[in-house]
């Protein structure tokens, strides 16, 4: 038993080591099919040949491809992502900082999308059929259906510009999360919504159920102890997947509140055409999601006891 | 001091569905007296798992209780709510389901679901609950309870299981123990041995209703037996007239349905058809469609239960031809 | 039913299990149809809109007698009147114009890479799913790589080594949108696959490639029906995403999720700039979401719980 365990936990680590290999491979592969010379286009037409050659040289752009990839592999493993074009700093420096912000971001947007997404999926399971459960599955759908862009423009109109309570943009203090918070957490609590409650309408139908009723405990400890906290298996793995969902697809509310994390460094790193920066950016918003998946196998792994002991 | 443990009487539960009300439990009356061991058999969607919980107040939408009366131990249950049963339920009456496979909670080790019950209605310590539950396990034949007490569901066989089941049943020593169908899943040899747990419970004074469409669990277990038909009660009697002198064309049918070693007949007798959509019945008997002895009479007017014996009542036009003779 | 297949109370051939006849094709359409009218309303009403939308791109230059790019800067940013129904933008152009040029592009962008990754991600996951072992854990692994990514980063990255335009969205598209349909049907292969009419015809010699179309592809098509149209509203939504942030779709072409990019900088003193858009792109994801979550409902089972 153990000795499974521990073997498909080590196959899991190589399944993801794989991939992240493979994804940098991919970026490094995407980014250099670019045509032309990216120094040449960087410097723009003001350059000449040499000035172009040397810097290229000293980016290594030169050397042949798989040479390029094992100096950046080389790099990575020691911290050192190379240097950034556009803004002269190390990427590591930049990411650095920006993965703060958007790490700040995402706990919060998590803490919105868990917290309305459970509540109202539970209250729509317990009501089910009802005008509640009807209306909130409604809205949990326009919350999938909203594109994220116009969630947040809605909130900066209203809360920002028109009632004043809230800033516009910028995160000098916390006010400053809420808007990004609930715009970028809207579309997951959504779905979390969704899953809660048909998992909660599964497990209720369950005979355990009538069992826990047959010794006596209420409809609601009965809802509690025993239904929400097996419905929340599934949840418990969507909700893994989410968080370094929400860590990585900041793009747009962080460009739309100005808020410097990995998202908006890497739409930048796009415009300014700033490779070694998306390497930096596109490497740590794969690995976050590739660890996100194995957390939510590992998770569900654990909460479940039918799953641990390899049933 | 009162005799009987549990008193049904005219009880009728009803499901109130888009095509209109149908009775599940049709005016059905039954009575278990103290440390007896009552049985109801009839084939699956006679009401008969109905009844069971109307007793137990665990009737789900869209199914309700519309009238007759439960009185157990002397307390009208049909007038509770639902915080005042939640106190009857697992204390006084409890009840075995069918599955044991799916019928304790797979993520919560099985010593903690029995300890529950404990712990729902007594103020006890953690450590004297878990006394209790080591105890009763060992009583229901849990070999290693300490190993066993922190098991989860899927590590033990059906038979274990349904032994757990019945220890959190009788954790608490309630006055009834309702059984559905507490062998149907189960193998051959291990339904034996839980038949032989249920009839030691039993012996301890604790009343049994037992409910299976398995004659041959009724007739090992039971000491009084009700033949439900289609929401309705066909015939009553004791274990033993009722295999000696079954009248109902209906118990008839079941009986030899079952295999017998007494039996010379080589082959086994079934009932032509299926049980009646309970949504549309006849206007007569229920079961005149499918009786090998059907009379005018029975397609048109319902018959009632009528004494014909000691203890023995049966709900059958036929009746009258037996006073004849 | 049949819990094991979960929709075979449609009509089924009975001469070669698996394979549907045109007429039984039809006996199935109308029977989905029959269930959707009567339990899921919303479902048919959002396919009248999807319905009215295509109409509404199709037939842009009879329904309006402005040019979705004349400039008339006398007009600028006016208000919604009786002349210009949603107003005009900073360059006087007509907005309602504009969103019927722009569900054009919404709609084919939304549809055609759809289409596209279905018809890779269905032949790589029935290829991977029936043909297994080193195949199979190949295709998943380059599967998982490209899921790792965030669909927006990838779709970014190639049209940064690209360029943009609508080509290149296409393409982004589809090469982010393979690997999870792959992954749903070389599940359901996996299942099928074990099915003993599947099993008969192998061992009756039939060759692969006949036993995917004839009996593997036919019994997959409720899901990649259901696949696709949940899809396509977030292909939608992903466009208007990239469009949003300049990565998309040029202008002076028209798309939605441009217009609202552009009617940003207006947001406060014309907000009709951006309101319209993003009408637009709200109702067309929702009757896609809600005419997949009906189909879903009625087609497939299995994928209800998720």
């Amino acid at each position: 038993m153990r000795g499974n365990a521990t073997t498909s936990l080590l196959r899991r680590l190589l399944y993801s080591l794989i991939t992240i290999v493979g994804v940098a491979a991919l970026v490094f592969v995407l980014l250099r099919m670019v045509p032309g010379n990216p120094v040449a286009t960087l410097l723009g037409e003001r350059a000449d040949a040499e000035t172009v050659e040397r810097i290229s040289s000293s980016l290594g752009l030169d050397k042949p491809l798989p040479v390029q990839f094992a100096d950046y592999v080389l790099g990575a493993l020691s911290g050192d992502f190379g240097e950034s074009f556009t803004l002269g700093k190390p990427v590591v420096d930049l990411i650095g900082p920006a993965f703060m912000n958007t790490l700040r971001l995402a706990i919060a947007a998590a803490l919105v999308a868990w917290v309305v997404g459970i509540a109202c999926g539970l209250f729509a399971a317990t009501h089910k059929g009802a005008l509640v459960d009807r209306l909130f599955m409604g809205i949990s759908l326009l919350g999938v259906s909203l594109p994220v862009f116009m969630v947040a423009m809605l909130l900066q109109y209203v809360f920002a510009r028109y009632l004043h309570w809230l800033p516009v943009a910028g995160i000098s203090d916390w006010t400053g999360y809420v808007l990004p918070a609930i715009a970028l957490g809207w579309g997951s609590a959504g779905s979390v919504a969704r899953l809660v409650r048909s998992s909660v309408i599964e497990e209720l139908q369950q005979d355990y159920i009538d069992t826990a009723r047959a010794k006596g405990r209420t409809k609601r400890q009965v809802l509690v102890l025993h239904a929400l906290r097996n419905a929340m298996l599934p949840v418990i793995t969507l909700m893994a997947m989410q968080f370094s969902g929400l860590l990585s697809g900041a793009f747009i509310t962080e460009t739309v509140f100005s808020i410097n994390g990995i998202g908006r460094l890497s739409v930048q790193a796009i415009t300014g055409r700033d490779i070694p920066l998306l390497q930096g950016t596109t490497l740590l918003i794969a690995f976050v999601i590739v660890m996100g998946n194995l957390v939510a196998d590992l998770l569900y792994g654990i909460s479940d006891p039918r799953v641990r002991k390899g049933v | 001091m009162l005799n009987s443990t549990l008193e049904v009487s005219h009880l009728c539960t009803s499901f109130f569905t888009d095509r209109g009300e149908v009775k599940a439990v049709d005016d059905v009356s039954l009575r278990v007296d103290k440390g007896q061991v009552v049985g109801i058999v009839g084939e699956s969607g006679c009401g008969k798992s109905m009844v069971a919980r109307s007793v137990m107040g665990l009737v789900k939408k869209p199914g309700k209780i519309v009238g007759g009366s439960i009185v157990l131990n002397g307390q009208e249950l049909t007038s509770l709510d639902d915080k005042e049963l939640c106190e009857v339920r697992g204390r006084d009456v409890s009840m075995v389901f069918q599955e044991p496979m799916t019928s304790l909670n797979p993520t919560m080790r099985v010593g903690r679901q029995v300890q529950e019950v404990v712990a729902i209605h007594e103020q006890v310590s953690k450590e004297q609950a878990r006394q209790r539950t080591l105890e009763i396990l060992s009583a229901v034949g849990i070999p290693e309870v300490e190993a066993r007490y922190d098991a989860y569901p899927h590590e033990l066989s059906g038979g274990l299981r349904q032994r757990v089941m019945i220890a959190m049943a009788m954790i608490m020593r309630p006055s009834l123990l309702i059984a559905d169908e507490p062998t149907t899943a189960l193998d051959a040899t291990v339904e034996a041995q839980i038949i032989a747990l249920l009839k030691r419970l039993a012996h301890t004074g604790t009343s049994v209703l037992i409910i299976s469409h398995n004659l041959g669990v009724i007739a090992q277990l039971a000491d009084y037996v009700y033949v439900m038909y289609a929401g309705r009660i066909v015939e009553k009697a004791d274990v033993c007239e009722l295999f000696d002198n079954p009248l109902h064309p209906y118990t008839h049918g079941l009986l030899g349905a079952v295999s017998s070693l007494r039996s010379q007949s080589k082959v086994l007798q079934t009932i032509p058809g299926v049980v009646p959509n309970l949504a549309n019945l006849p206007a007569g008997c229920s079961f005149a469609p499918r009786c090998d002895r059907c009379m005018a009479a029975c397609d048109s007017v319902r018959p009632e239960l009528v004494t014909v014996g000691a203890g023995h009542e049966l709900c059958c036009h036929l009746t009258k031809g037996v006073d004849v003779l | 039913m049949d819990p094991s297949t979960g929709f075979d109370v449609l009509p089924m051939a009975e001469d070669e299990p698996g394979h549907v006849p045109a007429s039984a094709a039809f006996d199935r359409i109308a029977y989905v149809l029959r269930r959707l009218a009567r339990d899921h309303k919303t479902a048919i009403v959002s396919a009248v809109v999807i319905v009215l939308f295509v109409l509404g791109a199709v037939f842009a230059p009879v329904l309006t007698p402005y040019d979705y790019n004349d400039i008339n800067l006398s007009q600028r940013l006016s208000p919604p009147s009786l002349e210009h129904l949603f107003g005009t933008d900073e360059g006087g152009r007509d907005i309602l114009t504009r969103m019927l040029y722009g569900s054009r592009v919404s709609l084919i962008i939304g549809v055609v890479p759809t289409l596209l990754s279905i018809a890779a991600g269905t032949l790589i996951g029935m290829v991977a799913g029936y043909v297994g072992g080193k195949v199979d854990t190949v295709i998943m692994r380059v599967a998982d790589v490209v899921m790792s990514f965030p669909s927006m980063l990838l779709a970014m990255v190639v049209m940064y080594t690209l360029g943009d335009g609508t080509i290149n969205v296409f393409f982004t598209m589809v090469l982010v949108g393979w690997a999870g349909i792959a992954r749903v049907v070389r599940s359901e292969t996996l299942k099928l696959k074990e099915r003993e009419y599947v099993e008969a015809a192998r061992i009756m010699g039939v060759r692969p490639t006949r036993i995917m179309l004839r009996h593997l592809l036919p019994n997959c098509l409720p899901t990649i029906i259901v696949l696709f149209t949940l899809e396509v509203p977030s292909s939608i939504l992903t466009e208007s995403g990239l469009s949003f942030l300049g990565m998309g779709v040029q202008p002076p072409n028209a798309s939605w999720g441009l217009m609202v990019s552009a009617g940003r900088v207006f947001l406060y003193h014309a907000p009709w700039l951006c309101f319209a858009p993003c009408l637009a792109i709200m109702v067309i994801v929702l009757a896609f979401n809600y005419l997949g979550d009906g189909l879903r409902d009625v087609l497939d089972p299995h994928l209800q719980s998720q």
